[in-house]
């Protein structure tokens, strides 16, 4: 232990000694700028912004290019970002309770191998995220279009899209199974509530093997508090699979200006040596 | 100092100002690929397979013997690539020149292939392209 410290902290003394030497010198030929402290990083949380924009209607206009951080940019493998506008919640400050399994589904999940879960998930296989899982586990972008009757959202993942009507239709009675449900919304205030039914039952609610039955039933609550900020709030019922329901935590999106890219999943050269992986645990399930 | 105690000394020092974003964690990198089997690379940048879920660059590396063999690298998705200011045409830039990569090993076995993490091209700029293993 003393060693992997001392090769951590030795290079730590004399990198701290440059940036101490550079910031001094730069102080004395640039001069105190705003502060006396230095930037601690290059890329920051993003502000509120101004106040909510609205519908002709006077309803909360959620239309915008969102990013699932808190940076209104992306922030993968940049350098300088602020760990807080890397996220979407603060755990500490709004915690998201764990899904309360029933014990055969718990057992189920368990009963997964690593690579059967990787597998599983739609970043490795492809397959489309579908609803909820379009809001828990998206590093991509979602491009919003909103009029007074309808929403459509734009998943920059896959190429995915969604519509939800706004003109007040219920729940169909026997809903197709598809990858985004079967939506009915209306309004509660300031608050867009959306409920969903009839899913397909290849989606995962969460990367890691939390799957789904007939009976899931997805709420989503959407809310603009200002104009860089869009809250979505995920409540999943599913009493054959969850003891109770599960709600998210309020997860913030922001508002960035940046271009939405094509993605095509056309070259999946992972499914291949994944394969392998699993051909190699039936073979040895020890390993 | 190795450019790996080197990034070592800049990273700890600045503090997480200095640290590369940690990219969403919906891969889990242990699954396909070998995090006790990292290296660094060094060879020429001759190809560039850029499509989704993720881009392959193709580098005649120089093993320490002097042999040169061919082999893949596997990157970050074309979007996040983009959005860290190493797109398509920085690779397209920088084919037929000298790059310096570090990256891990496939737990198949899989020959001469590997997950990028960290790479630069002939102008020295320390780039993430991949998740980081070690």
């Amino acid at each position: 232990m003393a060693t992997r410290l001392s090769r951590w902290l030795k290079p730590a003394l004399y990198g701290g000694m440059i940036l101490c030497l550079a910031g001094g010198l730069s102080s004395h030929v640039f001069g105190q700028t705003q502060s006396n402290s230095p930037k601690k990083y290059e890329i920051n949380l993003l502000p509120p912004g101004g106040p909510t924009p609205r519908l002709p209607d006077g309803h909360p206009d959620f239309s915008g290019h969102w990013f699932p951080n808190g940076a209104g940019q992306g922030v993968s493998g940049r350098f300088g970002v602020d760990p807080a506008a890397t996220r979407q919640f603060d755990p500490k400050v709004t915690p998201e309770e764990r899904p309360a399994f029933q014990q055969w589904a718990l057992e189920k999940i368990k009963s997964m191998t690593p690579t059967e879960l990787e597998l599983s998930k739609s970043s490795v296989n492809c397959m489309p995220r579908g609803l909820p899982a379009i809001w828990l586990q998206n590093p991509y972008t979602t491009y919003i279009m909103h009029k007074p009757g309808v929403m459509a959202q734009l998943y920059e993942v896959l190429n995915n899209w969604r519509l939800i009507h706004l003109d007040g239709r219920p729940l169909p009675k026997n809903p197709e199974p598809f990858f985004h449900g079967n939506s009915a919304a209306r309004w509660d205030g300031d608050t867009l509530v959306v409920e969903s039914i009839g899913f397909d039952d290849r989606t995962y609610v969460q990367p890691n093997g939390w799957f789904h039955s007939d009976q899931l039933r997805v709420t989503e609550r959407y809310t603009r508090p200002s104009m860089n900020y869009l809250i979505v709030e995920i409540m999943v019922e599913d009493p054959k699979v969850l003891q109770k329901p599960w709600k998210s935590a309020p997860r913030r999106w922001t508002l960035g200006n940046g271009e939405m890219y094509e993605f095509y999943c056309t070259n999946n050269l992972e499914l291949v040596e994944l394969e392998k992986l699993r051909q190699q645990e039936l073979k040895d399930p020890k390993k | 100092m190795t450019t790996r105690r080197l990034f070592r000394a800049i990273a700890v020092a600045g503090g997480l100002t200095l640290v590369p974003s940690v990219a969403s964690a919906h891969h889990s990198f242990a699954a396909e690929w070998d995090s006790t089997k990292c290296r660094e690379f060094t060879g020429t940048l001759k190809k560039l397979d850029w499509q989704n879920p993720h881009p392959y660059f193709f580098v005649d590396v120089k093993e320490p013997g002097g042999k040169v063999e061919e082999w893949s690298f596997q990157a970050y998705s074309p979007v996040t690539l983009r959005r860290n200011g190493t797109d398509r045409q920085v690779f397209l830039d920088n084919i037929n020149k000298e790059v310096w990569i570090r990256g891990c090993l496939s737990k198949t076995g899989k020959a001469h292939a590997a997950a990028a993490g960290t790479l630069k091209f002939a102008d020295g700029v320390l780039r993430q392209v991949g998740q980081l293993q070690d």
